[in-house]
């Protein structure tokens, strides 16, 4: 249990954190500048916090009031930030040892784990994006933290890499009993990684509760819905190679078709990841448009904010509900109110797949079968 | 071709140069990690202190330095009851060439350390480095080179100093005659045909120097990063 209740002060506003977190990973979520980072700088002890007490468990990094201040280098939290941080003058294998201090057990752990062995001899100038990132993995795990760090460890790398890189991530959730606090924008890494979330707007707590439950969370304010897509569970129906699509069937029985991804079998449950400013609003029926995704829905409610809104739609069949974000001139120019019918617009490009929320089984499985 | 005596000029030239660069260069970088990442107005009188040698004439700081070590001043007099003789002596030249280098030093290792990314020192002390082992694990091998690019200068500056030199240590020649005075007192008797080759010889020790420091940077690059 990582127990936080102090007060930072931040450029633009305090810093105010009151939350238990229990979950094995936890997603800290929130608009850029909510401060995330300095919410995980706070834990580390890179920044100083002005009053209050962080914890984990029972051992207290810092506590105001007691005097306490235990300085980084003796906390055991591990911290990989968004661009990995390798020190360049050093190799992989160098970078990997740095912290270690003789835990040759989790040395050799985590670089079978990270597949990062071949990597050994070259510098963090010669690695992929997502090569670099299993490096900072590696090299906070060798320390034996007791708490991980991930600051959006997925941001800087393209979707599809992303993809691979979830893997190693869900193994080290799995084979290291070590609680992580994981901050993305990302929602579909969020459900795939983290049993909950650490909603944060303007230094506060937003929101605290399951991933999905807190999409629905009422009167959670636009922003902190920024970024936030629509998320549906799935399974692969079948793959039409020569048109380019893979179709997937939701849940509620819709059928969405993708750019094509072969290498997920027909059958496998992937969870569709669908950005709000990608779907398409219009007031009649659609034809001649390329978009492969068109669907009958009733507007369920606007939210409007300077500069955009937010349509929430209940698509036909099953009446699940989706998020488009539009222009206020579009929501007028359309006469948009809620019960208005319409019918929203997906191209195929802009559905992702994100990993499927990981099984009960594979977590009690054997390691290294988490990952595929 | 220089003379045997001015080979002897060139070698005593070389070596203060060297042992006062070797002296200073502790000093210069403890003095800028202090300083790096600070700010205010403690910061701000430092750097101006650390300065001031670079602009002041090279005579007012030899005329400071003087004062402070000459047989009459109580420092001068404890030293000398301990048997040292800075003033007039080859300590001396060592002393005033290494003032005036120090701000090179300084100046250019400063501004190393504050191109590391701090983010890369806050990791090292989360993989369990205090402060001073993330230093020299982390900044300094970053640094390296603006350090050896301010030793270097310092070095430089330290063969061609003239004027805190000539104040302090006096133009003693086989005692404290560098060739910067050597070149000056060839010139003063008329001798200007060995004024000139002694200025060659500066010519080519500054350029060696700094060609080498350059090599050198250069390989360490395309090796690490």
């Amino acid at each position: 249990m990582i127990r936080l209740d102090f007060e930072a002060p931040l450029a633009r506003f305090p810093l105010r954190i009151r939350a238990d977190l229990g979950a094995p990973v936890t997603a800290v979520m929130g608009p850029s500048g909510a401060g995330k980072t300095s919410l995980l700088d706070a834990i580390a002890g890179l920044r100083g916090i002005a009053s209050g007490r962080i914890a984990i468990d029972d051992d207290v990094l810092v506590d105001t009031a007691a005097g306490v201040r235990v300085p980084p280098q003796r906390r055991r939290v591990g911290y990989v930030p968004q661009d990995a941080g390798l020190f360049p003058h050093l190799s992989v294998r160098e970078n990997v040892l740095f912290g270690a201090r003789g835990a040759t057990k989790e040395v050799a752990h985590a670089i079978e784990a990270l597949e990062i062995g071949p990597l050994g001899g070259r510098y963090p100038g010669n690695l992929s994006g997502g090569e670099k990132q299993r490096v900072a993995l590696a090299r906070a795990l060798a320390t034996r933290p007791r708490l991980l760090l991930l600051d959006e460890p997925l941001a800087a790398l393209d979707v599809p890499l992303r993809e691979r890189i979830v893997p190693y991530l869900l193994r080290v959730r799995d084979e290291w009993a070590t609680p992580m606090l994981y901050v993305t924008h990302n929602v579909g890494e969020a459900r795939a990684l983290a049993g909950e979330v650490l909603l944060l707007e303007g230094g506060r707590v937003e929101a605290q509760g399951a991933p999905l439950a807190l999409l629905a969370t009422p009167g959670l304010s636009r922003e902190a819905r920024a970024g936030i897509e629509n998320l549906f569970e799935g399974v692969i129906v079948t793959h039409d190679a020569g048109g380019g699509v893979t179709r997937v069937r939701l849940a509620g029985g819709l059928v969405v078709s993708v750019s094509i991804a072969a290498e997920r079998a027909v059958g496998s449950a992937v969870t569709v990841a669908i950005r709000a400013e990608d779907v398409l609003v219009a007031t009649e029926p659609v034809r001649g448009l390329s978009a492969r995704n068109v669907y009958e829905a009733v507007v369920r409610g606007i939210e409007r904010g300077p500069g955009d809104a937010a349509v929430r739609c209940a698509v036909r069949p099953d009446l699940q509900e989706w998020l488009a974000r539009l222009t206020p001139a579009a929501v007028a120019e359309l006469g948009l109110v809620e019960g208005s019918r319409i019918w929203v617009a997906v191209k195929s490009h802009s559905v992702r797949l994100a990993s499927a929320p990981p099984r009960r089984e594979a977590k009690a499985a054997a390691p290294g079968t988490a990952a595929p | 071709m220089p003379t045997r005596e001015e080979w002897a000029v060139v070698l005593f030239t070389l070596r203060v140069a060297a042992l006062g660069t070797a002296m200073i260069l502790p000093l210069g970088v403890a003095a800028a990690a202090l300083l790096a990442g600070r700010h205010g107005p403690g910061r701000t009188l430092l750097d101006t202190v650390f300065s001031l040698p670079l602009v002041l004439p090279p005579t007012a700081v030899g005329v400071v330095l003087l004062d402070a070590f000459a047989r009459a001043s109580p420092l001068g007099r404890a030293l000398a009851e301990a048997g040292i003789q800075i003033a007039f002596d080859w300590k001396g030249v060592v002393l005033a060439t290494s003032v005036m280098s120090f701000p090179l030093l300084v100046r250019s290792a400063l501004t190393a350390f504050e191109e590391v990314d701090p983010r890369l020192v806050g990791l090292a002390r989360t993989l369990g480095c205090g402060p001073l082992e993330a230093f020299f694990r982390v900044t300094l091998p970053l640094a390296w080179r603006g350090v050896l690019a301010g030793s270097v200068l310092a070095f430089a500056r330290a063969l061609g100093e003239f004027g805190a030199t000539v104040m302090l240590a006096g133009n003693i020649p086989g005692r404290t005659q560098t060739l910067a005075l050597a070149i000056f007192h060839e010139a003063q008797i008329g001798h200007d045909e060995r004024a000139r080759v002694l200025a060659g010889v500066t010519v080519v020790l500054a350029f060696v120097t700094l060609w080498s420091a350059e090599v050198v940077g250069r390989a360490r690059t395309r090796r690490a990063v």
